[in-house]
């Protein structure tokens, strides 16, 4: 990169070489350029003046994409005390009151026992899902005739929201972790099956006239075409199913559980500790972050093989 | 000279489904076709659109079976995809997960001719051998999204030679490339033809492309196709490093192949035929309107 960086002085070089660079590795570049060969001596400039504004660049973006936390922080931090009146306070208790109170649920260790209990909760139900989706998804979508029987019933019952369920399977699973698990696992499992559906449905069928004119059997037709090229699509879903079951474990747990961050929530309105309250909601939003990023991570990971402009799945 | 591929009098017909305004009908691609390629031959087929390249070419890979007459390949009735034949398609049709050395191994993986299983290590050199053969030394790890259509192409060649078949078999593979790359992709495919000794069938609609590579041209006339001439190619000093397109025999080959095409070219238009596609479905197909006359006409009167 440093030898492009040298050669070529127009804007848009050197704009493309400061979008290609990490804000992490941006010294290296810069390092090179900064010493230039002798004749180079009257575009010396040019490059100082890349980096330094690439340097610029990649703090400014920092700013810009912290700006919006940052002053929704703030205005959580002065907002009760300066703007609202001092009963709304009670109700919306500053930033640093809700920081004190998460501090004093992790030294107890209760935060921790509600996170391990809702997570315990989500990933069963999740992983569940996730055998039975995929594996249902690859059967409908390579059995046209099942596909034909199943989809309206399918249908139906993705567009039931599950928390509509919820009642129905408190009164026949009890009020247990049964229940809970299951009404994750419904629905987790609709987005992962219908994008497997349409992850085996929507494979070039070049591709598989070419792996036929290859002389490869149904069998490995299915395993080295139709599976990889479906893989994307349905880890889109899969990162749709790890959002929604935590959605739904949450609100599942605000009704009948005894441990959860649905409970500690619930539990800490009616009990009026307001500050607990917003410890569990903080710690919900988080959770559900870490989930999504680590879940973005395995969907780059399993699908680098794509374009960065065809990345975007359906 | 034995014949490695013989078409005896095949005819492929298809159901055009339904549409709102037209009832389903039956749309003859290839009418009686005969033709034989001998072994190790080099024989290109131009033919107006529509006049049933790609569907001939899916009926000798195996990939269709014919209404009626046999496609034979070393005498032997072609009932399915073989590993004696392979195809090279117009788009490439890599695998995008793979990389390009992967890519070209995938037809080394199950067993092979001799019931042997080539292990991992084997495949690999195996791939790095054909790559190398196609001049992309270097580029195994390379996924094909970071090559470039050339690149892919010389990719997907070296995918159909690495399991070794005796007939290679091209739908239009230098179409979607600029002229550059086309002639020196070209020049590589004669270089290893003549270094392998494969029979090779390539459809073009490149008169040009069918001149300078075939050493037969087979002209097929507009829907049905139907073999119109074949013409021998005759061109002095081919092998040597002289410009051969502007060879007054290749000049003259190429004009007797443009006269043989125009008019079919023009029949086709006239007609308003389309591409059929590998379901058999043709788009915009005017199936019943009273110019498609002129086909069905003829084909009463042949």
């Amino acid at each position: 990169m440093s030898t492009t960086l040298t050669q070529t002085e127009t804007a848009a070089a050197t704009r493309k070489a400061s979008v290609r660079t990490e804000p992490g590795n941006a010294v290296g570049p810069s390092g090179t350029a900064a010493a230039p060969a002798p004749e180079a001596n009257a575009q010396r400039s040019t490059p100082v003046l890349a980096a330094a504004r690439r340097v610029t660049a990649a703090a400014g973006s920092g700013v810009w994409k912290s700006a919006g936390i940052l002053a929704f922080l703030a205005l959580w931090e002065f907002g009760p005390t300066y703007l609202a009146s001092p009963s709304t306070k009670v109700f919306l208790p500053p930033l640093h009151d809700v920081l004190l109170a998460w501090g004093k649920l992790f030294e107890a260790g209760t935060i921790q026992g509600h996170i391990a209990a809702s997570l315990t909760r989500s990933i069963t139900g999740f992983g569940a899902a996730l055998v039975a989706g995929v594996l249902l998804g690859l059967l409908i979508a390579w059995y046209g005739r099942l596909n034909a029987v199943l989809n309206p019933l399918l249908e139906l019952f993705r567009n039931t929201a599950a928390l509509a369920l919820l009642p129905v399977f408190t009164l026949l699973l009890g009020i247990g972790e049964e229940s809970k698990i299951s009404i994750v696992a419904y629905a987790a499992f609709f987005p992962v099956l219908l994008n497997t559906i349409a992850g085996v449905k929507t494979v070039d069928p070049l591709l598989i006239r070419a792996a036929r004119s290859l002389g490869l059997n149904s069998f490995r037709l299915f395993q080295k075409v139709i599976l990889p090229s479906a893989v994307p699509t349905i880890f889109t879903g899969i990162r749709m199913a790890g959002t929604a079951s935590i959605l739904v474990l949450i609100a599942a747990e605000m009704v009948g559980a005894k441990a959860g961050l649905g409970y500690l929530i619930v539990n800490a309105q009616s009990s009026f500790l307001i500050p607990d309250m917003y410890a569990g909601i903080l710690t919900v939003s988080l959770l559900g972050l870490g989930v999504n990023f680590l879940l973005v991570a395995l969907e780059r990971h399993f699908s680098r093989w794509r374009t960065a402009v065809g990345a975007a799945a359906s | 000279m034995t014949a490695k591929i013989s078409l005896r009098n095949v005819t492929k017909q298809f159901t055009v489904r339904a549409t709102k305004s037209t009832a389903a009908t039956t749309l003859t691609a290839i009418d009686s076709l005969s033709l034989d390629v001998r072994d190790g031959e080099f024989l290109t087929l131009v033919g107006p659109s529509g006049s049933g390249k790609t569907t001939l070419l899916d009926l000798l890979a195996g990939l269709s079976t014919p209404t009626s007459g046999e496609v034979l390949v070393d005498n032997k009735p072609v009932t399915g995809p073989g590993k004696d034949r392979a195809v090279v398609f117009q788009q490439y049709a890599l695998f995008p997960w793979r990389t390009a050395s992967a890519n070209v191994s995938i037809g080394l993986e199950g067993t092979g001719a001799d019931g042997r299983r080539l292990n991992r290590r084997e495949r690999a050199a195996k791939a790095k051998e054909y790559l190398a053969l196609v001049g992309l030394a270097g580029f195994e790890d390379r996924y094909p999204h970071e090559l470039s259509g050339g690149m892919k192409q010389r990719v997907a060649i070296a995918r159909s030679l690495a399991y070794e078949p005796d007939v290679l078999l091209m739908d239009e593979p230098f179409a979607a490339l600029d002229a550059q790359t086309r002639e020196q992709l070209q020049d590589e495919l004669l270089r290893i033809w003549r270094a392998t000794g494969k029979t090779i069938v390539f459809i073009t609609h490149g008169i040009d492309e069918a001149v300078y590579l075939g050493e037969r041209v087979a002209v097929l006339s507009a829907r049905p196709g139907r073999l119109k001439e074949i013409v021998d190619i005759n061109i002095p000093d081919r092998d040597g490093e002289e410009d051969i397109r502007s060879h007054p025999a290749f000049v003259e080959h190429r004009h007797g192949v443009w006269t043989l095409l125009h008019d079919e070219v023009r029949r086709a238009q006239d007609a308003g035929h389309r591409k059929i596609l590998p379901d058999g479905s043709a788009p915009d197909e005017p199936s019943t309107a009273p110019k498609d006359g002129t086909v069905t006409s003829e084909r009463t009167a042949a």
